[in-house]
């Protein structure tokens, strides 16, 4: 099976809440001084998706693609070291500024131009706007079936048997190929990079292609296309306050508890 | 949050190295290490991994299936891995300084069966030098080995053995010549199987920390084993072929000591921003400030002497001297560094709940193994003449 894997470096979700900035009037985020980005904690998972059904398989192949800053090379190098045979940086100074429909659009480009995939897989969204679009974007740009928060995969059926994770339960689907998965955290844990695929990794030369190598113009990509421009950005304020229910009994508190809430109308 | 656990390593290949183990280190070792530590249990799982990622080969040439990494690269997983517990990086010290000598001074018939051994889990090693009556003094061992026809019978006792119980084979220093002088030509080191007759595994020590890993007496009671067990080949060369291996052994436990005093500096820095005394984080207070600072410089000397020391080795130069310097300074101001990680935690610091109370007992033993402090002091005076002739 060939099988594309799309991996997103992003800053880093645990960076302290005193050291997150943005620049509320550039619309954007100031990245953390000294907190280096992470790989999108969803994505490893997708690259381990991918490892698992080429070894079922016994063989195929396995590309990585990003689209980010240079520094995205890191994400890429990291799927490489699991186990991944090759990858592809999608960096343009045009990139810089684009929305999720953009992104997807432009990973479609990439897939397309490395000949097409019989799977895409995908985090289940990134853990900076976690939206989780782009998985659904990529699929509708490819014109395949996409199946979103897959917890389990293996080849079967249609052509694939995906578990998917719903609010109260799974739910389990069969998907003809090619078609988009996006793999959530369900899934279980990726497997830590073998020194010696570091090193081969380390070996590997990183394809980089702008936008013009996907053949998108300056009217299809940047921030004045972006179907869905950004209005504004801030850190929101969070404020909380504490009350102290009184009362001479557990039974009375109680009571008084069920009154406040029922008045807030929050049950 | 991730932190650059690769700081101050200057291969980029090494680098990406230590990262992962450094991430490997964060998500497995320390949410698992005291538990283990306090049951003082042998961490199959953690042995698992660091094999799994291929850690026992790190040293090992190519061609046997190793991985062929610099001492700079070596260094830094040992760093990581004393970040998380000490033990880790004890458990492959021995196991690293003989698969050296091995490769360095091995025939090469000791070459083509150990060396691929090594690599996998299969096969770890101990080394076998202190006795009863000699450890710093390891020249003064009373252990023979009599030729006897084309085997050696080793008799004697041996103390302190890490990895004493479940090693698969024994670097083990002998003397074929109690009467030669000077007292290192009569010295021979074997490579012993640990299924060898007359070669019995003893009590496991009880000790204050290091704990996990076992440390042992072994005794030889006419132990019989091949003259090809001889490593090298020829009598008299293992005094030598041990002491360079040593070398190995201070970048590791120099390494050790920096990973350690990086672990509670970690916890120092970020309390002292949480706690707050007098009105302010403890942090404002200047006597705070100024502690923390000293231990930061501290580390960071300490991190740059092991890396010149393992950089000065990967270039193939002579590196007793900066090896035994960075052994000294890395486990001096560990133990310094843990003590006054100690003073900023206040009392929680000497309670069984956090991590500190492991470190302090763990940060004594590095300057006591793999020669004490006192005998790094008179390698180093010995170099530095050795320099300045006059
Ligand atoms: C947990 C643990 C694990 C160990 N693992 C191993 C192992 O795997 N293999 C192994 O062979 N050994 C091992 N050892 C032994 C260790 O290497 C020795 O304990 C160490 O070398 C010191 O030797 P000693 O204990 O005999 O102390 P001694 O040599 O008796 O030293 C006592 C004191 O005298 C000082 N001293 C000695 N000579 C001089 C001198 N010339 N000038 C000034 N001061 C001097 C020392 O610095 C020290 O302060 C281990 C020890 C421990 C505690
Ligand atoms: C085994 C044990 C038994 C104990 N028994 C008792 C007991 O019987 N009764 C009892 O009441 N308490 C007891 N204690 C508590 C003990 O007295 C406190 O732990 C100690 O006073 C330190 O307070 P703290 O732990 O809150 O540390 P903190 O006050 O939080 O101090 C943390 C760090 O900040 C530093 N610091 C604080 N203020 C300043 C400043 N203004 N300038 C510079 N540095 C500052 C401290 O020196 C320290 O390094 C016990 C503690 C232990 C460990």
């Amino acid at each position: 099976m060939n099988i594309i894997v799309c991996v997103k470096q992003i800053p880093d979700p645990e960076t302290p809440a005193a050291s997150f900035k943005v620049d509320e009037a550039a619309k954007k985020v100031i990245p953390a001084q000294g907190i280096a980005p992470v790989v999108n904690p969803y994505d490893p998972q997708a690259t381990e998706a991918a490892l698992r059904l080429k070894e079922a398989d016994g063989g195929g192949k396995v590309t990585v693609i990003s689209l980010g800053p240079d520094s995205a090379r890191d994400a890429i190098k990291h799927a490489l070291a699991m186990g991944a045979d090759e990858g592809v940086l999608l960096n343009d100074p045009a990139f810089g500024d684009i929305d999720n429909f953009q992104t997807a659009n432009a990973l479609a480009k990439a897939i397309e131009k490395l000949g097409g995939a019989d799977l895409v897989l995908m985090g289940r969204a990134s853990a900076d706007w976690d939206m989780g679009v782009v998985p659904t974007g990529v699929g509708q740009a490819l014109n395949v079936p996409v199946v979103t928060v897959a917890k389990a995969i293996e080849k079967g059926g249609a052509g694939l048997k995906v578990e998917r994770v719903l609010d109260d339960g799974f739910q389990s689907v069969e998907v003809a190929l090619p078609a988009v998965v996006s793999v959530s955290n369900e899934f279980g844990e990726p497997r830590y990079p073998q020194l010696r695929q570091i090193m081969m990794a380390a070996k590997k030369t990183v394809q980089v292609w702008g936008a013009a190598d996907l053949g998108l113009g300056a009217d299809e990509v940047g921030a004045a296309n972006r179907a869905m421009p950004l209005e504004a950005l801030y850190v929101p304020k969070v404020e909380s306050n504490v009350e102290i229910i009184e009362g001479d009994t557990p039974e009375e508190k109680a009571a008084v508890l069920a009154q406040k809430l029922r008045a807030a109308k929050l049950v | 949050m991730a932190r650059d656990y690769a700081a101050d390593i200057l291969d980029p290949l090494a680098r990406d190295v230590v990262n992962n183990v450094g991430v490997w280190v964060e998500k497995e070792v320390r949410p698992n290490a005291s538990e283990f530590e306090h049951a003082d249990a042998f961490p199959e799982p953690l042995l698992k991994g660091m094999s799994d990622m291929g850690l026992f080969g790190i040293k090992i040439p190519e061609q046997y299936g190793g991985l062929d990494l610099t001492f700079e690269c070596y260094a830094g997983v040992c760093m990581e891995l004393a970040r998380g517990w000490m033990s880790l990086a004890g458990i492959i010290n021995t196991h690293v300084l003989v698969g050296y000598a091995i490769n360095e001074y091995g025939t090469a018939e000791q070459k083509q069966y150990y060396l691929p051994k090594l690599v996998e889990p299969e096969m770890r090693c101990a080394l076998s030098i202190t006795e009863p009556d000699a450890g710093s003094d390891a020249q003064a061992i009373k252990t023979t080995a009599r030729r006897d026809g084309d085997d050696y019978i080793i008799n004697g006792q041996k103390m302190w053995v890490t990895n004493g119980h479940r090693a698969g084979v024994y670097l083990v220093m002998t003397k074929t010549d109690p009467a030669a002088q000077p007292r290192h030509k009569g010295i021979t080191a074997f490579l012993v199987p640990h299924d060898t007759p007359g070669f019995v595994k003893g009590k496991k020590f009880d000790k204050l920390g290091y704990k996990g890993v076992e440390t042992t007496e072994l005794s030889f009671e006419d132990a019989r084993v091949p003259a090809s067990a001889v490593l090298g080949g020829s009598e008299g060369s293992g005094f030598q072929h041990i002491m360079s291996a040593l070398e190995v052994g201070r970048i590791n436990v120099a390494a050790r000591g920096v990973g350690v005093a990086q672990a509670a500096f970690d916890d120092a820095i970020r309390y002292a921003q949480k706690r707050e005394a007098f009105g302010k984080p403890i942090f404002e207070h200047q006597a705070q400030q100024l502690r923390l600072a000293e231990m930061a410089t501290k580390i960071r000397a300490a991190r740059l002497l092991t890396f010149d020391a393992a950089r000065k080795k990967d270039a193939g130069e002579r590196s007793d001297l900066d090896a035994g310097m960075a052994k000294l300074f890395s486990t001096e101001i560990a133990q310094e560094v843990v003590l006054d990680s100690m003073r900023i935690h206040g009392g929680v610091a000497y309670g069984k709940e956090l991590p500190l109370e492991r470190y302090y007992r763990d940060a004594p033993l590095m300057i006591i193994a793999e020669g004490t402090s006192d005998i790094q002091k008179i390698v180093i005076a010995r170099s530095l003449v050795r320099d300045y002739p006059v």
